[in-house]
């Protein structure tokens, strides 16, 4: 990784900002226990970023994560618990990531071998596994998760929750392949020109379906350390976590249209984005200002955006 | 491509050949009265479909169409929840001549218009479970009105906190800002407040039908409130979110957490103590009477006003154009363990 | 006939499906397809075919809309608030109308001044259009129309407003230079301005007009169901992207018609109220929208590379 772009400096601005304002109107913001459970809201929604900006920085989308999600629980759910499978820690783990796979496969066939925009193809798949998902609980939800897979979303290991561990690892294992393996270079060499990264023989096909592949698994992954953190499995879980995902992912920075961005950034913006809820809640404003939650949502992403923008353009006149 | 179109079109011409199956010539109109040993059909819609909530009170109505032997049940619902799309429902079943529709009535400002409309076209219609304006239905099969819901919950939380003047900072994580029910309820429950003064509403979060978000709301509320002692969870996720908040925090029976909602999903919170009461009705019950009310309805054997309702599970209280489910249930550590829906 | 496929191919197909699906839904269910029953259920669907027009032509300059939906909210809400404080309903519908506008605008102008991505703008302004909708509403429902302003545009208004501005929308299009220019913009933007094509007034332009349609639906949907709240417009963006591009308009632009965007809702409302009409599962409806997107795309691109190479 090269040295922090100012890219991502819109973004940390903002984050360090609104941090700085709730820290001092409520001095219990960055206690330690509010950090930690910070980290663990953070945790589902890092690990799949790291996956969506593969596909992201590859020129695609993917936005069928959320009703994949809510498919991957509901799989979850219905092989852990004892009044329905009843299936062992492992079963239940390596079933999720390799449905998680699979169906990340099957984007990844959409988009590479049927030519369909992703886009489309993955706007087909959340509407689509959002009705198998509804099909497989029929009306029923999942209140039994037994205690050895609630550990995976509750539990501690060496003092470090579980999903915070877990999300550590996925983007330590995201940046070590973005920035030091030649799978990475692909993946920025063809989102920034396809047709260059043909002509020069890359496997464009095997690195988007590969793409395709790794976003499934995370949201597999995302699933075991945060439906288990819940004691309800219900068929609604997931909804609108798509549009969070690729927000975060914009918002830190990675363009749209592929080619640029770095996960540091895509990290800051998961970070902004989760910590503004709770930052309204700190703020201690009363009932009434929830009505204005989501206007103040919508215009911290837009000044993350063009703060980006504007001092991206600065840059550029500066270098003139 | 251009084998394509011709293959295409033979097809369904081949499908027009075979002609309307016998089952698809039924006609539209629904409006005579229906003649002994036709089958009347009836509609039963819920607030949103795929919720146990709403999955056992169809058991329970699918139960009464069995006994009843001449009711031909459909049931469904928006798995969204949307108003819109219960009205869209509504309008289809009107067309497809239903006889009675049982309605759930998610939002009475969308669906009363459409209920009036159905009323117009000679379809009867019974509101069930939540209700909508009285002109736009004939009977409420009433389990409780949106008043003793609200006025229940913060009694409920009064008992729970206790002493004569029940003291302490209160919250309350509802569904979406605009879900119509749960903002009613909230009235009744601001208005039930000013009785307990000591009780003082902080903040209200809305958890957009989402688990995790009112999970991470209530947990975020202990912290930001440190004095917070009681959240209200008034919608079906909201409230196991917010009990797992409380209890994940440690603060089983410090932060006391109530709301409506099925024994089976909030089981474990009562039994570790987490939640003290759960108030509700038995849902199976509930769908069962409607169906029974649906079907005198259908009859014309039941009017407003008529002294009672005789059910196969007992006599029912009227209360004007009210058919009463009779008293909700409080589930307990020590009871729980007898009911299952 | 070859270069007519070639030209239409997609409302080609599409025309055969609702072919298909007319003989299946005849052979399962006749009483769907009788004028009455059509006719209630036409009715539903005209909003989301106003807010498609605008939406068709931002998708054709490789440009996207996700705020439509909540510049519907917004609209409808500005337009109860204001018939709430007694103003004549004409009024309040031109309050609705610049509401909705001006948050088209915002769109148009971020998106061609600050060469943002579209899909990052409207995403951003989705939630701050959402957002203000349930602020200044408080979340509340607004109710009670002018029984006129109900009878006049619930009814044939609507209709009207639909066909004049489908038919202004295909001309447009297809015959004037503005039109040509809107596909050289999805095809190759760079190109396009360097032919001296004014890009950045044609997308302010027409996002402007997204939010002015999707305001005109608000008025719509409150004289139809005579309430608004702030969440009316909820998912309508998704809906709207899937009918158009299942019209045959390219998601990456530069292709695209307004006759196939339309026919796309079409296609879609009808099978979504069949199934619900015949199955009563909602669920099942999910399943079958999805399914539809996806096969009738794997259909197109196959059959598309064989027409390409031909």
């Amino acid at each position: 990784m090269k040295k922090l772009p100012a890219r991502e400096l819109g973004v940390g601005l903002v984050l360090f900002v609104l941090v700085l304002a709730v820290q001092l109107a409520n001095p219990a913001f960055l206690r330690p226990e509010n950090v930690r459970d910070l980290l663990i809201q953070c945790a589902p929604f890092a690990i799949m970023a790291c996956g969506m900006t593969f596909v992201i920085i590859l020129g695609e989308i993917d936005i069928s994560v959320g009703s994949m999600a809510g498919l991957l629980a509901a799989a979850l759910g219905t092989w852990a618990s004892p009044s329905h499978g009843g299936r062992p820690l492992l079963d239940c783990v390596f079933g999720v990531l390799f449905l998680g796979l699979a169906l990340g496969l099957v984007n990844g066939l959409l988009v590479v071998f049927a030519r369909v925009p992703s886009i489309v193809a993955t706007l087909g798949m959340l509407t689509v596994l959002r009705g198998v998902t509804e099909l497989v609980l029929h009306g029923e939800w999942v209140t039994d998760l037994p205690p050895f897979i609630r550990q995976l979303g509750i539990g501690v290991s060496g003092g470090v929750p579980n999903p915070v561990l877990v999300a550590l690892l996925v983007v330590a294992v995201s940046i070590t392949l973005a920035s030091l393996t030649p799978w990475g270079r692909r993946v920025y060499a063809i989102g920034s020109n396809p047709e260059a990264a043909k002509v020069r023989g890359l496997p464009v096909k095997q690195v988007k379906l590969a793409a395709f592949a790794l976003m499934g698994l995370l949201t597999g992954v995302a699933v075991l350390v945060s439906a288990p953190q819940l004691s309800v499995v219900e068929s609604g879980y997931g909804t609108g976590w798509e549009l969070f995902v690729v927000t975060c992912v914009v918002v830190g920075g990675v363009s749209i249209t592929g080619g640029r961005g770095s996960l540091w950034g895509v990290l800051l913006g998961v970070a902004l984005l989760s910590i503004i809820r709770t930052a309204l809640i700190f703020l201690r404003l009363g009932d009434q200002a929830s009505y204005w939650e989501r206007a103040i949502q919508g215009v911290l992403i837009l000044t993350a955006v063009l703060g980006d923008r504007v001092s991206a353009r600065r840059r550029a006149e500066v270098g003139a | 491509m251009k084998a394509l179109v011709p293959a295409l079109l033979a097809a369904a011409l081949l499908v027009v050949g075979c002609g309307p199956t016998s089952d698809g010539t039924k006609t539209a109109s629904g409006t005579g009265a229906p003649t002994a040993g036709k089958k009347f059909k009836v509609y039963l819609l819920p607030k949103q479909k795929g919720v146990p909530y709403f999955t056992s009170c169809a058991e329970g109505a699918e139960d009464a169409a069995k006994e009843l032997g001449d009711i031909e049940l459909t049931y469904d619902g928006p798995t969204d929840g949307k108003p819109e799309a219960a009205a869209e429902m509504i309008e289809k079943w009107v067309l497809k001549g239903a006889d009675v529709i049982a309605v759930s009535c998610n939002d009475p400002q969308v669906l009363g218009p459409v209920l009036k409309k159905a009323r117009d076209q000679g379809v009867k219609v019974i509101t069930w479970d939540a209700d909508a304006s009285q002109d736009s239905r004939e009977l409420f099969v009433n389990q409780a009105t949106p008043q003793q819901i609200g006025y229940g919950l913060v009694d409920a939380m009064a008992k729970d906190l206790g002493g004569a003047e029940p003291t302490g900072q209160v919250a309350i994580v509802t569904a979406r800002l605009t879900a119509a029910n749960q903002n009613e309820w909230m009235v009744h429950m601001k208005e039930r407040l000013k009785k307990y003064p000591k009780m003082q509403l902080v903040d209200v979060k809305p958890s957009n039908e989402d688990q995790k978000l009112a999970f991470e709301v209530s947990r975020d509320l202990m912290k930001a409130y440190p004095d917070l002692k009681g959240i209200f969870g008034i919608s079906s996720v909201a409230f196991p979110g917010a009990a797992e908040a409380v209890k994940q925090a440690g603060k089983s029976g410090k932060v006391l957490v109530t709301g409506l909602a099925t024994p089976n999903d909030m089981r474990s919170y009562v039994k570790d103590g987490t939640v003290k009461s759960v108030l509700l009705w038995n849902t199976k019950d509930l769908g069962f009477l409607t169906i029974e009310v649906a079907e005198a309805v259908a009859k014309g054997a039941l009017k407003p006003n008529a002294p009672y309702f005789m059910s196969h599970r007992g006599e029912k209280k009227m209360q004007g154009d009210n058919v009463l489910l009779g008293d909700p249930i409080v589930f307990t550590k020590d009871n729980i363990d007898q009911f299952n829906f | 006939m070859k270069a007519f496929l070639g030209r239409f191919r997609q409302e080609a197909v599409l025309l055969v499906l609702l072919a298909a699906f007319v003989a299946v839904a005849w052979r399962l269910d006749p009483t769907f397809l009788t004028p009455k029953v059509q006719g209630t259920l036409v009715k539903l669907v005209l909003e989301l075919a106003v807010i498609a027009l605008p939406v068709t032509l931002i998708v054709i300059t490789g440009g996207i809309d996700l705020s439509v939906g909540a510049s519907m909210s917004l609209a409808a809400v500005a337009f109860g608030l204001a018939a709430e404080r007694g103003t004549p309903w004409p009024l309040a519908a031109v309050c609705a109308l610049v509401a909705g506008a001006l948050a088209g605008m915002l769109n148009g102008w971020i998106v061609s001044r600050a060469r943002i991505h579209p899909l990052i703008v409207t995403l951003a302004t989705m939630s701050a259009y959402f957002g203000l909708a349930e602020g200044i509403s408080r979340a509340r429902p607004i109710s009670g129309f002018d029984p006129a302003f109900q009878s006049l545009v619930a009814g044939p208004l609507m209709f009207f407003v639909l066909a004049l501005a489908a038919a202004g929308a295909a001309l447009w299009l297809s015959r004037t230079v503005k039109g040509q220019a809107v596909f050289a913009i999805g095809l190759n933007e760079k190109a396009a301005r360097f032919s001296a094509i004014d890009v950045d007034k044609i997308k302010f332009w027409l996002y402007t007009l997204a939010g002015t349609a999707a305001a005109v639906a608000a008025v719509s949907y409150a004289a139809r169901r005579n309430t608004v709240k702030a969440d009316i417009g909820h998912g309508m963006e998704l809906d709207v992207v899937t009918a158009i591009v299942l019209g045959g308009t390219s998601i990456t632009g530069g292709r695209g018609t307004i006759g196939g965007s339309l026919l796309g809702i079409l296609i879609v409302h009808e099978v979504r109220q069949f199934v619900s009409w015949h199955w009563e599962r909602d669920e099942i409806n999910l399943i079958v929208i999805g399914g539809l997107l996806i096969l009738a795309l794997v259909a197109n691109s196959a059959f598309g590379k064989k027409t390409d190479s031909a």
